[in-house]
Order: structure tokens, then sequence, then C-alpha cells
């Protein structure tokens, strides 16, 4: 079985090396490089193309977040997990709308951290427990402080499918077969979606996803 | 500053005096002219009627017809004598250059009159019947019509010196009046020099006072956040470190149960000294403000106040540029955050509302609760006077509306200048 290339960046040596230890007990895990800065990721990333980068944000140089921006946008396919100590929701709404496929807290379990790489290697997402605790209790409050309604309402029980699927990571001709309709149909339950909720791209998609509780 | 009062002061004081003594002065010398005068008019006018009376009592004595009653007139007309002489002397005893000359001619004059009289008053009634006709009329009438026109003319020249004395009086005060505007002037002058040289002074310790400050909290700024950062990251990496370093362990001892604990001992122990470092870090100076910016920034803050407080606080940002300058974030978080804490501590608010928005020219923010409320007129301190500081080293405007029972409302205007937003 081909195995699964993992980039690590943290400023932190003693971080990195207890990060190594721990993902280098699964036999299919293979950690092809480390950086300490935000552009020494970035390089990396170009150089080595791995699957998985795990990030810390406070870097020097270069911020975890604005690492996982340039990686995502050269790099469509590498998929960013964030390891941070920041359990603010900014830092999170930030690091998705730049692309992160995964928050996790440094004080996670090692299984969610393993399970984490594993979900976003198949382009899937993942959040820490807190994390999606979080995000879903500040878009309640949101929507009681500003007195909106939940755009939610607004679509159709097709689209809810859809959303969902696409949050998942799945591409439309999957979630064409998965629901048996067109491709062209799917497209445009798409658009209509992102019109509705008034999102603009893939990663804002998951980052509502997580908040209304729809995917884990 | 001191010398200059001084002087002022001393300046005022000389002024003063001199004017008074310079008064006094002409007051003196006048009530001296006027004195002088008087008396000599007064000399004058004796010698005049003297002469006048003596003419009438010489005819009554050369037409008396029994010797007693020109023994009678003789006698009248010698104390006459007697009295003008009196008063001649009196007149001449304040004499000035001036009329010397006249004065002379006319006691000259009285003198030849008087021994004229006595002439005619030499006893005999024949020889008084001889003498009175030619005498009488020849000489007494004539040398008194030339005595009383003498009499005139030093009057004249009384009157014409206390014209005189009048005209120096008046020079007097004119000199007087020059020097007292002078001095005023001078006075003004200095007055209003040392008045701008110390609001000078004034102004340009205060500015230097403002700058001070605005050192002193730019300071504590920068050191929050470089103790802010060491404590993040330095010491919770490390704890995150010890944490995995501990777990690890723990797997690795496998069939050791004792060992396995302690190891997740140590983990939980190192976790949680962490969530104290963080939440420490945070309350120095939330990393956000420098990850994130300003506005993320505020909405943690208004989360951790409502967890803590119990208070309901929205924050209204439109999204503000990230690149605000770094003084205004820390301007504005840090008011937030004395305001909410006013909120919480003084007002008793249930709820409080942030409003923060940006345009090229300025940032605007608004925090209203719905608390006590207070009157602006006699309520400082409360925080309000750190925040007035700091916005006003932004360059900004702060403005506090708030009356008892009505809530409070904080306005905050800054001004971008140019700054890019």
């Amino acid at each position: 079985m081909k195995p699964l290339r993992i980039l690590l960046a943290d400023d932190h040596t003693v971080v990195r090396n207890g990060l190594r230890l721990i993902l280098q007990q699964q036999p299919d895990f293979q950690v092809v490089g480390e950086a300490s800065d935000g552009r020494e990721a970035v390089r990396l990333a170009e150089s080595e193309s791995p699957d998985v980068v795990v990030m810390d944000i406070g870097m020097p140089n270069l911020n975890g977040i604005e690492a996982t921006r340039r990686i995502v946008t050269s790099q469509p396919k590498v998929a960013v997990a964030i390891l941070s100590m920041h359990t603010d929701e900014g830092y999170v709404v930030r690091s998705m709308k730049a692309g992160v496929r995964a928050y996790l807290l440094k004080d996670s379990a090692e299984a969610d951290l393993i399970a984490a790489i594993r979900a976003i290697s198949t382009g899937k997402s993942f959040f820490s427990p807190a994390i999606r605790k979080l995000l879903q209790e500040d878009f309640i409050r949101q929507l009681e402080d500003n007195e909106v309604e939940d755009t939610y309402d607004l679509l159709s029980t097709r689209e809810r499918e859809v959303l969902q699927l696409a949050a998942e990571g799945k591409t439309n001709k999957e979630i064409a077969a998965a629901l048996n309709i067109s491709l062209f149909t799917v497209e445009t339950h798409r658009a209509h979606i992102l019109q509705k909720l008034n999102l603009h791209s893939v990663p804002e998609l998951i980052l509502y996803a997580v908040r209304k509780g729809i995917i884990r | 500053m001191l010398a200059g009062f001084g002087g002022l002061l001393a300046l005022m004081s000389v002024a003063g005096g001199d004017a008074l003594w310079i008064l006094r002065q002409a007051k003196r010398s006048n009530a001296a002219m006027r004195r002088t005068f008087l008396v000599r008019s007064h000399s004058l006018d004796q010698i005049r009627s003297g002469i006048y009376v003596s003419g009438t009592l010489a005819r009554d004595y050369v037409l008396a017809v029994d010797s007693a009653t020109a023994e009678q007139q003789r006698n009248k007309l010698q104390e006459i004598h007697g009295s003008t002489e009196a008063a001649l002397s009196d007149y001449g005893r304040s004499l000035n250059v001036e009329e010397a000359a006249a004065f002379r001619s006319l006691s000259a004059e009285i003198h030849a009159y008087w021994k004229l009289v006595d002439l005619m008053l030499a006893p005999g009634r024949e020889a008084r019947r001889q003498r009175s006709a030619s005498y009488f009329y020849n000489q007494l009438v004539v040398r008194r019509e030339a005595m009383l026109d003498l009499a005139d003319r030093v009057a004249q020249r009384n009157e014409r010196e206390i014209a005189a004395g009048e005209e120096t009086l008046d020079v007097t005060f004119d000199a007087f009046r020059l020097r007292l505007i002078v001095i005023l002037s001078l006075t003004l002058a200095g007055g209003i020099g040392l008045a701008v040289v110390t609001a000078r002074r004034l102004l340009r310790s205060q500015k230097e006072l403002e700058a001070l400050s605005m050192r002193l909290v730019n300071a504590q700024e920068e050191e929050r956040r470089t103790i802010a950062r060491e404590l993040h990251d330095e010491v919770g990496q490390s704890l995150t470190a010890l944490a995995m370093e501990a777990s690890s362990a723990a797997v690795l001892a496998k069939d050791n149960l004792e060992f396995r604990e302690r190891m997740h001992s140590i983990q939980h122990l190192a976790e949680s000294s962490m969530n104290t470092v963080r939440n420490l870090a945070l309350l120095l100076r939330p990393s956000m403000l420098d990850d994130l910016g300003l506005v993320p920034a505020l909405r943690w803050q208004a989360r951790e106040v409502a967890k803590r407080t119990g208070m309901k606080v929205r924050v209204q940002a439109e999204e503000l540029a990230e690149d605000l300058p770094d003084e205004f974030s820390t301007c504005i978080y840090r008011v937030v955050q004395e305001a909410l804490n006013n909120s919480v501590r003084h007002a008793h608010a249930r709820s409080v509302r942030i409003q923060v928005s940006g345009s090229s020219s300025d940032v605007r923010l608004a925090i209203e609760d719905d608390g006590d409320g207070f009157d602006t007129r006699n309520a400082r301190g409360l925080g309000l006077v750190g925040m007035a500081e700091r916005i006003r080293n932004a360059g900004g405007h702060f403005q506090v509306d708030s009356s008892p029972g009505h809530g409070t409302t904080l306005s905050v205007m800054l001004p971008l200048n140019g700054r890019k937003a």
C-alpha cells in the first residue's frame, strides 16, 4: 500500500519530535519533511508534494494560516491540518477560509490526530469536538444577535443532500452517482446552494456545514 | 520666569510710587503759589488803600480849621504810613527777579510820597496854609497817581506770575502724564510678553507630558505583547511537548500500569498548566489582535466577557481592513475592554452593543450599554480619563453621553489622516 506522505510544520523541535513519534507508530504514515517556519513549510510542500501537512499557526516569518493559503492555492491536492493551541473561533474561521481541512487543538487525543489525517487525505474534514461545538454555538449566537433568519430554511431537501455530500469532500461526479442524478443537475444545485447561503468557495461551504452541524 | 514676574511687579510699584509723589509735589507747590499770591495781593491792596486814604487825610489835614483836628489827622496819617510800610516789607519778602525792578521803583515812589506827606505835616497853621495848595496839587496828587500806577503794574506782575505758575503746573502735569503713559505701556508690554512666554512654556510642557504618556502607553503595550507571546509560544509549546512526551512514554510502558498512570498524570498536569498560561497570555494581550486583526479580537473579548459575567455583548462590525494601524487596533481594543469593564462593574448593564465601522478617512467606534448611567458633569474616573488619554494619543475624538437611568454611550472617532486603513 502506498504510504501517506506527511509534512510537519512547527517552530518547536520538541513538538515536531513528539508528533513524529506518534505518527510513525502508524505503519502507513511517512513523515517526509519538517519545517520550522511558514516559509520553509511552503517551500517543502512544493518540493516534497506531501499528501497532508500538519501545521502550527504561531510560527515565525510566515504564520500557519498564511502558509496554508499559499500551499492550497498552488497545490489544491495538498490537505492541511492545523494543530494549534488557539481555541478561538476567529482563528478557526480564518484558517478554514484559508483552505484548512482539519483543525485540532494541541491537547487533542492522539487518536483524533490520526483520524483527522486519514480523513483529510480522502477529501473529508475533521475538527476537534471542542472546535465543532464552538463553531456551532457561535453560529447560533450570531443568528440571534443579528436577528436574521437562518438561510438553511431556504434550501430544498435535494439541495440539503447535495450540501452535505459536498461538505464531506465528495466530487460532483461522486455526488451524482450517490444521488442517482445527472452531473449537470448536481452543478445546478451547487450553484443555487452557494447563492442562497451567500457562500463563495468550498472552504466557506465546509465552514458553514460545520457550523450548522451538518458534518462532523 | 520668576525674574520676569518680579521685575513686572517692581516696575508697577515704582510707577505707582512715582505717580503719587509727583501728584503730592504738584499739589504742594500749587498751594504754596496760591498762598504767596494771596499774601501779595493783600499787601498790595493795603498799600493802595493806604495811599488813597492818606490823600484824603492829607487834604483834611490841610483844610483843618483848628490844630486839634489837624493833629488828629496827622496821627491817623502816621498810623497809615506804618501799616503801608509793613505791607511793603511783607511784599518785599517774597520777591522774584522779574518784579524786583518794578517793586523797587514802587517802594522808592512810596518813600518819596511819605517824605512829601511828612514835609506837609510840618507843624504850624500858617506853614500848613502856605504849603498846602502847592504841595497838595502840584506834588502829592501827581506822586499819588504815579504810585498807584506803579502799584497796578506790580499787581499785574503778580497776576502774571500766578499765570506763569499755572503754566508751570500744566507743563509738570503734561510731563507726568507722558511719564505715566510710558510706564503703563512698558508694564503692559512686559505683562503681555510674560504671558506669551508663560503660555508657550505651559503648552510645551503639556506637549512633553502628552508625548511621555504616549510613550508609556506604547511601551506598556509592547511589553504586554512580548510577554504574552513568550508565554503562549515558548512556555505553552514546551508544555505541549511535555504532554506529548508523557503520552508517548506511557505508550512505551505497555504493561507497567503504575508507570503509565504516572505518565498520564504528568500529561494532565502539563495540559492544565498550558491552559493557565494561555489564559494568562490572552489576558495580557490577545494574540488575535496581532494574528487576526481587530474585529476577531473584539468578538473574542465579547464572548469572554459574556461567558464570565452573563452580560449580553453584541459586536457589530463591518469587515474592517486588516492593515488598520496597530496603534488604532490597540487603542480601540483597550477602550472596549475598559468600557465593558465599566458596564459590568459600575453600570450593572444587562447588555452592551459594540459597533465598529471604517471609511477611507476614519474609524468609528460606539459602545452602548443599558446600565445605570451617570451624570457626565461630575463623574470623572471610572477609567474614562484613561480612555480619553489613549484616544487623544492616537489623535482621535472621544465623547461620553450618559445620564442616570438612561445608560451610557461612548463614541470614538479616529481620523486616519492619510494612514492606510
